[in-house]
């Protein structure tokens, strides 16, 4: 189906049809389906493409949203460089 | 020493920087953008009595208003990460570590994608962003563009760029897929489009304050509606037509239209090219809560507020000693509901800092930002009110 | 096709003289004005793209123009990974798009 071709994470370049193939196979939670394909690791943290693995997973395995936030947020929210994170941050 | 923090310089953080100042707290507020504001800035719209509501103006009269109380601004700042220690709360930053006893986020919202294929393509950004660059920046953001997703806020962003002298060659949906199931569906669209009553000058969209409540009515609107859409200021908003994809190679150089049938499904071979140079997509609004989950703030998901929020009360308090929240990210609501809840939040983090006199004032408050509410004119989501209370039941069962 | 400048509004009124400031973006020499962004800038003279993918090449502009998405980093006297539109020009800025990398792990080692 051609609409499989959009891409879902633009940082990490992950489409739909790579998304689908990936929790199909390994059913995969939200957190796993990042792991396994990169969509939502990249630059931007998954502030753009977060809910939108999270739809995916959620109709693949027909679940209710939860009330906690199904990926879930790490620090740091925005990149950092190595100089700050060997503290360089005064 | 600072006494409260607030991250993000919107309508929700100055209102909240106002009323803490005013009762004698020292107050520092930061932001990543270059000139406070938050979303505020770029919102032009005319209220009911023809005046106009201009966001850069009021984003202006609150700043000053912090500024004259002596409140503390700093813009270009980003928050890395957070934590809360003994004393209070430790953030992090791209200029250094900020401490507070009390922190109040007020990070507003981000948007939701609705890809199509081409969305990555230069010239398909937003539609905040092209609110952002046309209204605040005062750049062009092309000659002529089409806007995928017809919400509240592209129809009145979509008004904006024509206000600018930017052509709007039409609004239509983002075709269905399963990621886009309610944006790309006609029939979803309709019911809350319908809701913007008086402010769609066309008799099918005018008729939503009254007989199009009913979905049959609904329905049949559908059917009928024109080929060519119906004029909203003067741009063709086309719920039977949806974006396939956005071509281009470089960048975008036309927009694949279909029509589509009232389910939202393409009607075969009835695909051409409109030739644009931009495309803004409108996915709708999301509150943008990372910093609270990196906080260790609970969470409750509130379709109502546009998704998951942090969990907090009618004063603004979260269940961290110390961390309150308001503006979008407690919910999507309009600008003037984020104030209103910033002013609460500021009495709540002045009775935190044992403040005399503030519980009044706060339960005043509180019941001044239920009536602006139900008078709102125009509301995100219908429910927005059940949501809330709700979200205020959930919080009293689990840390009163 | 440079797209300009919304220099008349009828209700935000019309744009005041501003100072103008020249940059630098890939070894190009472009005008802006005070206060303005990069990427506003760039965008005013007709620049959409401001980097490539890094590892597929394709080409990247500004997406969310408020510092979420990241689509619009670009490398600043020497400092990568920086949002173009967040961050206002100074005069004689020397910036630069964002280049495809080499990625020789990927390619036949996965």
């Amino acid at each position: 189906m051609e609409s499989q071709s959009v891409i879902i994470c633009r940082c990490e370049e992950v489409d739909l049809k790579q998304l689908l193939e990936t929790a199909e196979r390994f059913s995969c939670s939200s957190r796993e389906l990042k792991l396994r394909s990169r969509a939502g690791m990249g630059y931007c943290g998954g502030r753009t493409c977060r809910l939108l693995v999270d739809s995916i997973v959620q109709q693949l395995t027909d679940t209710q949203t939860s009330n906690e936030i199904p990926l879930k947020h790490q620090p740091p929210v925005r990149p950092v460089t190595f100089q700050n994170l060997g503290g360089g941050l005064s | 020493m600072t006494d409260v923090l607030i991250v993000g310089a919107g309508p929700a953080g100055l209102s909240a920087a106002i009323s803490c100042a005013e009762r004698g707290l020292q107050v520092q507020v930061i932001d990543e953008f270059m000139r406070p504001g938050g979303r505020l800035l770029g919102q032009l719209y005319q209220e009911t009595d023809g005046s106009w509501w201009n966001g850069i103006e009021e984003a202006a009269k609150l700043q000053d208003k912090a500024a004259s109380l002596g409140v503390v601004l700093k813009l270009g700042i980003s928050v890395i990460d957070l934590n809360q220690s003994e004393d209070g709360w430790i953030v992090y930053t791209s200029t250094g570590i900020l401490k507070a006893p009390a922190l109040l986020l007020a990070t507003g919202a981000a948007e939701t994608a609705c890809p199509i294929p081409g969305w990555t393509l230069p010239g398909v950004m937003s539609i905040g962003a092209a609110q952002v660059m046309t209204n605040v920046h005062r750049v062009r953001v092309g000659m002529r563009g089409v806007i995928v997703g017809i919400n509240v806020l592209s129809m009145a962003i979509a008004h904006e760029l024509e206000l600018a002298g930017i052509k709007i060659a039409a609004m239509m949906l983002p075709a269905k897929n399963m990621i886009n199931k309610d944006v790309g569906d006609p029939r979803k669209v309709m019911q809350s489009i319908v809701r913007l009553g008086h402010l769609a000058p066309s008799p099918l969209l005018r008729l939503g304050s009254g007989l199009m409540r009913y979905s049959s009515l609904q329905s049949l609107g559908l059917h009928l509606y024109p080929k060519r859409g119906f004029k909203v200021w003067g741009i063709p908003v086309q719920l039977r037509k949806a974006a396939v994809e956005i071509e281009g190679i470089e960048k975008v150089e036309s927009v694949r239209v279909a029509n589509i049938s009232p389910e939202g499904d393409i009607v075969p071979s009835t695909s051409r090219s409109l030739p644009v140079d931009f495309v803004c997509m409108a996915g709708g609004l999301y509150p943008l809560a990372e910093l609270a989950a990196v906080a260790g703030c609970p969470f409750r998901y509130v379709p109502e507020l546009g998704g998951h929020v942090p969990l907090h009360n009618a004063r603004m308090e979260t269940p961290l000693a110390g961390l309150f929240v308001a503006g979008n990210i407690t919910g999507i609501e309009s600008a003037k509901i984020a104030a209103a809840q910033g002013s609460i939040a500021g009495l709540s983090i002045a009775a935190f800092h044992q403040v005399s006199g503030t519980e009044e004032d706060l339960l005043e408050s509180i019941q001044n930002l239920r009536i602006t509410r139900e008078k709102a004119s125009i509301q995100f989501h219908p429910q927005v009110a059940d949501g809330r209370r709700r979200l205020e039941s959930m919080f009293s069962e689990n840390f009163s | 096709m440079k797209y300009g400048r919304v220099t008349y509004h009828p209700v935000l009124g019309t744009l005041d003289k501003r100072e103008s400031l020249r940059f630098l973006f890939d070894d190009q020499e472009f005008e802006a004005y005070k206060g303005e962004t990069i990427a506003a800038a760039l965008l005013a003279n007709g620049v959409r793209t401001l980097r490539r993918h890094e590892e597929t090449g394709t080409p990247r502009g500004i997406y969310c123009n408020i510092g979420h998405c990241f689509e619009c980093r670009v490398t600043i006297d020497g400092i990568t990974g920086q949002r173009a539109c967040l961050t206002v020009l100074k005069d004689g800025m020397n910036i630069r798009s964002g280049e495809m990398l080499p990625t020789p792990l990927k390619k036949g080692a996965h």
